[in-house]
């Protein structure tokens, strides 16, 4: 593990998560120590059922630990209340999802003004536009989803992710709805953020993507198994995940 | 300090501002909704539609006719009472008598009661009429004195009113209603003319002022006689005889009805304690009465309206559960961007007012049409939609949407995140 100097943004300690299906109990987290810092590049893997969509749901505040720390930018939010958790998920965190999620009747100025709405901050007009610029998208601002490609409709779902600044950008299978040239271009615009500061997390379990990252920190049975930087290649994480 | 101050200030300027932001987010986001389901969102609303077109038109016609029936009472002025005989129904009749109401009594009240200043025999029949080969049936005769035009306002305004030497001598002279020359086939040449009046002559000496109609009787079809001479017509009448009088001033009319009252009670030798033989009808507690009536068929109306905006507002939490089952995703979405419980709530809430308020808005609009086009009938009395009635349909609707969509917007608002977005 690389050892970093940077300011810590994300420091989970011992995390469990068990979640009661019918009579049965499914520990889906057994305890996950992991630190990530200001302008890392992560992407997390792991086959399903590992705990990946948990550890993603926690890490994005729309879920909270049964047990263990989560301390983001300093403050403890595993025991936040309900109001408490909206109020980091509209500051602190920009989500990407799979499939965009974009209200398809609404612009895409629109879209990307919706959580500068909540979290209640001035200018959201220019703060909405300046996102859509740093995505290459400015001029696409009055268009509607179904106007765009899809991989403009997830560049708006980036912006709409940026719009507020937020500590972390989350993105749940970024490219996974997106045919191979439109997700290297999606990756691009992630890489482009990264160079600009952003701290990136990106849940995947293409081994493609991840290699992309800078690093790689990998799930298995609701532990951490692996976090490695994928500097020797995609066959380094492979064989890692194999291996443990 | 001051830079402190000028800081929050500001603050507070922005928070105001993103909050009037959202609300107005929040009601294009309802519109657009509305909009995009435009059949079924019509459909809801019908309920609320029907419900405030009703409570503007209905409260338009009762207000019309009540305030012109009002006006007609009014009209006939408020210090006018009508005695007639009557017989009481308990054990107190028993050994009474006859009972009897005569010309002795209405001389008795004219000549002691100081507050009456006006006094007419009323005696009404109704009988055959004709001039020439002319004839009209069931006309109304009036038999009165020549105070009847000052108290019930029938002026003549061709030839003259009979007077009281007409009355004395018990003239066969009459006067008649605009209708009556359309009935008898002439015109204002009448005058001086006879006609036949239960097959005895009548000379007419004059043509009354027009009338016009009143709760679809037309006032102008009658003739008027003196009642000395009505008497000699119908004889029965004569120890059953009605009559009207006025008090010197409204505020007098309670002296006036107490002074009546004893004259009467005198001349019919009423033991202290028993029931008048004579009843007195006052105008002015007819007018209270009347507006007695007025509210409690207003109220009537209004509790048969208020179940049906009730069944409007079922209608519209229906369609609003639909509505959040429809949108789990986006609530998901809003909420995983930072939308609160109450920012939730207060979105759906917002849909299912402007739903409703919109369904009270056309109410209101086709309400005010249907009493547009009621008011083309030419027969038809002045209606017109009271600004209360708009305010209490607005007030309605706005309230209906409350309640009906509190529930569904809960339900919105407590959704989980996660499931929400994995909803399919």
């Amino acid at each position: 593990m690389q050892t970093d100097n940077r300011k810590k943004l994300i420091e989970l300690r011992n995390l469990r998560k068990i979640y009661r299906v019918g009579t049965e109990l499914v520990h889906a987290l057994r305890g996950v120590t992991l630190s990530i810092h200001e302008n890392e590049f992560v992407a997390i893997m792991g086959p399903s059922g590992s705990g990946k969509s948990t550890l993603m749901n926690i890490l994005g505040c729309l879920d909270v630990p049964t047990e263990g720390d989560y301390f983001l930018a300093g403050e403890d939010v595993a025991k936040l209340s309900q109001s408490g958790l909206a109020r980091i998920r509209g500051r602190q965190i920009g989500f990407v999802f799979q499939n965009f999620e974009l209200l398809p009747r609404m612009t895409a100025l629109k879209n990307v003004q919706l959580p500068l709405m909540y979290s209640q901050l001035p200018k959201s007009k220019q703060r909405a536009i300046a996102a859509l610029e740093m995505v290459g998208l400015a001029d696409r601002a009055k268009h509607r989803p179904n106007q765009l490609s899809g991989g403009q409709r997830q560049r708006v779902a980036i912006a709409r992710a940026l719009a507020q600044q937020p500590a972390i950008i989350l993105a749940d299978e970024p490219t996974g709805n997106l045919d191979t040239k439109t997700g290297n271009e999606i990756m691009a615009v992630f890489d482009m953020l990264h160079g600009a500061g952003q701290t990136i997390i990106i849940v995947t379990h293409e081994p493609d993507i991840a290699m992309r990252c800078k690093r790689v920190v990998t799930l298995r049975d609701g532990l951490v198994s692996s976090d490695t930087v994928p500097s020797e290649g995609l066959e380094s994480v492979e064989s890692q995940r194999i291996a443990s | 300090m001051t830079a402190r101050l000028l800081a929050r200030a500001n603050a507070l300027r922005i928070r105001l501002g993103t909050t009037a932001l959202r609300h107005a987010s929040n009601i294009t986001t309802a519109f657009s909704q509305i909009w995009a389901n435009k059949g079924r969102s019509l459909l809801t609303t019908l309920g609320i539609i029907i419900a405030v077109t009703a409570i503007i038109t209905v409260v338009a016609f009762v207000q019309g006719f009540g305030d012109y029936m009002s006006k007609m009472l009014r009209g006939y002025g408020t210090k006018q009472m009508i005695v007639r005989s009557w017989t009481p129904q308990d054990e107190d009749a028993f050994g009474m008598g006859r009972v009897t109401l005569d010309m002795d009594d209405v001389r008795a009240v004219a000549a002691e009661c100081p507050h009456i200043s006006r006094i007419t025999p009323f005696i009404f029949t109704e009988t055959d009429v004709s001039y020439g080969r002319a004839k009209a049936t069931q006309i109304a005769v009036r038999g009165v004195s020549e105070d009847y035009q000052v108290i019930r306002n029938y002026y003549a305004d061709a030839g003259r009113f009979f007077g009281p030497i007409d009355v004395e001598n018990s003239e066969n002279v009459c006067v008649l209603g605009r209708t009556m020359l359309k009935l008898l086939e002439c015109d204002e040449s009448v005058i001086g003319e006879h006609i036949l009046i239960r097959d005895q002559r009548f000379r007419v000496v004059g043509i009354l002022q027009t009338k016009g109609s009143f709760m679809g009787e037309d006032q102008d079809q009658t003739v008027m006689i003196p009642y000395s001479t009505a008497l000699n017509l119908y004889t029965s009448q004569r120890e059953d005889l009605r009559f009207l009088c006025e008090a010197s001033d409204e505020k007098f009319i309670n002296e006036a009805e107490g002074e009546l009252t004893r004259v009467l009670r005198r001349r019919h030798k009423l033991e202290p304690g028993t029931q008048n033989d004579f009843q007195v009808q006052r105008q002015d507690q007819m007018l209270k009465q009347f507006d007695k009536i007025r509210m409690a068929v207003t109220a009537l109306l209004a509790g048969i309206v208020s179940i049906s905006l009730i069944v409007g507002g079922i209608g519209i939490m229906n369609v609003m559960f639909v509505s959040v089952t429809e949108r789990t995703k986006e609530i998901g979405l809003r909420k995983s961007v930072g939308a609160r419980r109450r920012d939730i709530l207060a979105q759906f809430l917002t849909e299912a007012v402007v739903l409703s308020t919109t369904g009270g808005g056309i109410g209101i609009a086709l309400g005010y049409a249907f009493t547009y086009v009621a008011s083309l009938h030419p027969k038809m009395v002045d209606i017109s939609v009271p600004m209360w009635s708009v305010a209490l349909a607005t007030g309605f609707s706005l309230g209906a949407g409350m309640l009906f969509g509190i529930l569904p917007a809960f339900k919105a608002s407590i959704l989980h995140p996660i499931d929400a977005l994995r909803h399919e």
